[in-house]
């Protein structure tokens, strides 16, 4: 009996059964498709574009016309129903010329063409009947002259860029669909290294698969104890975030104003973009106020500091804390909690979105009633211990497991503010002695 | 041993068994895997054996192969017994998390002749973390 393969694997409990070809096959046609589109619309843009003009400025025959006539003539796209279609303008010059082939007379176009009537025929200005000007005729049509050549490099570059963007994305598609035929899973992650198959993504530890490495964690010294941790703060991002929104609005907002200056400046008056600036202003008063408020509080709290006996950490393990606070003022509260976060990142639709959730928690030491005085800073210890059966930090392209140290702080006159510092912790310590490599040997 | 719900003639089966029973291993164990192979009547073209850890949960799959082999030639592929075996890495251990898991198995895929693939894996634990809970509120 002849079975015609399965076109999607089908599970059932431990077992799965399927033909990955077709997969392989839909995303080989898929990019071939891009690559398709990317050729026949380059090549449209070529055959439209980008040859006439090389024509026009390696084929084309040199010649000196005269200026027989000169008028605009209106170009009319088709308008809406029931509205009246916006014209535009553009200037000709019908020239006498002579060519290989006797004398020709013919128009040329002889500037850009314009919404305003005045403004095109402005261009024509000066050039009268009789005037001498050079053009170039094409030899295989001596009609189709024109009164200037060169390149139009914003037109190039849409053409080459387009069409590459397509194909290169296509192309690169194809190459990983044939670098992935028939292959499994398994075998497309042991061709990256056996062992390592995260060589592509995040930077692991040595000799530990999916284990985050510590390097950064490790480079700056404390001044009480041997690690200064860097601190994770999103307080930082939103910062950046609010600053970045606020400057950009207010650079839209200052080229619209701009705009609508220049008209009142020149006597007319622009309803609708007046009518735009009133809420755009108010956005990007309330952006610049937000983005100072949020200035002002990162640095009244001050810098928030902490040194940790060593690094990385191991379950089981015990390590002293340094917690220190700069600023000034009071602090109501300070709490240090010790937590471990999953983190997954996935697709829904063509977002990239990711979950953080904390599976685990404790407090180190909470403290009341601080005093921080000006160019100082506020120190207390507390120790940290890792649970002998906890899990260690991974790491991978979509999802991770990570512990922290997170401070939050409750001064007496800003708002409340909480800031993160990453630890890594290795797996527990085996006996060294019995490891060896793996021995496999695929035929790959 | 572990095996397919279906063991029947026409479906292709792989039974496997662990050099542990209770499939627990510690880091730098090494694991050895005997297993039994059914093809249903269909021919083998090839085979692939490994060891390998992947995630699961609500992020996408990622996966880590610690031992591969692959073997072309019809007659090893087909054979219907085979073991292999490997000093297990030191990480990532098995983790039950609440949107993040780690499993480690063991995977042996058949390919067929008519491009059909079949792959049985057989989950095992690296480790002993105990499974993650949400902390209580506040």
């Amino acid at each position: 009996m002849v079975r015609l393969p399965r076109f999607f694997a089908k599970k059932r409990g431990d077992r799965r059964t399927g033909a990955a070809i077709w997969g392989s096959v839909g995303e080989a046609v898929f990019h071939l498709i891009l690559v398709g589109a990317g050729l026949v619309f380059g090549g449209l843009l070529i055959s439209g574009v980008a040859v006439p003009e090389w024509r026009i400025n390696h084929d084309f025959l040199e010649s000196r016309g005269t200026v027989i006539a000169a008028g605009v003539a209106r170009l009319s796209p088709r308008g809406e129903p029931g509205r009246e279609p916006r014209s535009r303008w553009q200037p000709f010059l019908k020239l006498r010329y002579a060519t290989h082939q006797g004398v020709e007379e013919s128009w040329a176009v002889a500037g850009s063409p314009s919404s305003e009537r005045p403004a095109a025929r402005q261009q024509l200005d000066g050039l009268r009947a009789g005037v001498e000007l050079p053009c170039w005729y094409d030899p295989a049509a001596p009609r189709e002259v024109v009164l200037r050549r060169g390149y139009n490099w914003w037109m190039w570059a849409l053409t080459l860029l387009l069409p590459s963007a397509l194909v290169a994305f296509g192309g690169a598609g194809l190459a990983r669909a044939a670098a992935g035929w028939g292959k499994s899973e398994e075998r497309m992650a042991a061709g990256r290294g056996l062992g390592d198959s995260l060589a592509d993504g995040p930077v692991v530890a040595h000799d530990l698969p999916g284990v985050p490495s510590c390097d950064d964690l490790v480079n700056s010294p404390g001044t009480v104890l041997p690690f200064r941790l860097p601190t994770d703060s999103p307080e930082s991002w939103t910062l950046l975030g609010f600053g970045l929104f606020a400057g950009l609005w207010n650079i839209v907002l200052v080229v619209l104003a701009i705009n609508a200056g220049l008209d009142l400046l020149g006597g007319q008056t622009d309803r609708l973009l007046l009518a735009v600036l009133v809420p755009f202003a108010a956005v990007g008063i309330t952006g610049i106020v937000v983005f100072t408020r949020a200035l002002v509080v990162a640095t009244a709290v001050g810098t928030t500091q902490l040194e940790i006996s060593a690094h990385p950490l191991r379950p089981g393990g015990q390590y002293e804390v340094l917690l220190g606070q700069g600023g000034s003022g009071a602090l109501e509260e300070l709490e240090m909690t010790l937590e471990l976060e999953e983190r997954a990142t996935y697709r829904q639709g063509t977002d990239t979105r990711t979950e953080r959730l904390v599976v685990w928690r404790q407090v180190l030491g909470k403290w009341e009633r601080l005093q921080v005085a000006a160019g100082t800073r506020c120190e207390v210890r507390a120790t940290l211990q890792i649970p002998a059966t906890g899990m260690h930090s991974f790491v991978s392209e979509h999802n991770s497991v990570g512990w922290r140290v997170v401070v939050q702080g409750r001064p007496s006159r800003w708002p409340r503010f909480r800031r993160s510092f990453p630890v890594v912790v290795f797996p527990p310590l085996v006996d060294a002695a019995a490891e060896q490599p793996p021995t496999g040997k695929g035929n790959r | 041993m572990s095996r397919g719900p279906e063991f029947s003639a026409s479906t292709p089966s792989v039974a496997v068994h662990f050099s542990r029973v209770d499939r627990r291993y510690e880091p730098l164990e090494r694991i050895d895997v005997r297993y039994v192979v059914e093809t249903g009547g269909a021919v083998v073209r090839g085979m692939e054996r490994s060891v390998l850890w992947y995630t699961e949960g609500k992020g996408e799959e990622d996966i880590g192969v610690h031992f591969f082999e692959r073997m072309t030639d019809r007659a090893t592929a087909a054979a219907a017994t085979g073991t292999f075996g490997c000093v297990l890495p030191r990480s990532p251990l098995s983790y039950e998390g609440v949107i993040v898991k780690i499993r480690w198995c063991v995977r042996v895929r058949l390919f067929f002749v008519g491009g059909r693939d079949f792959i049985s894996e057989h989950v095992f634990d690296l480790g002993a973390v105990p499974a993650a809970r949400l902390p209580s509120p506040g």
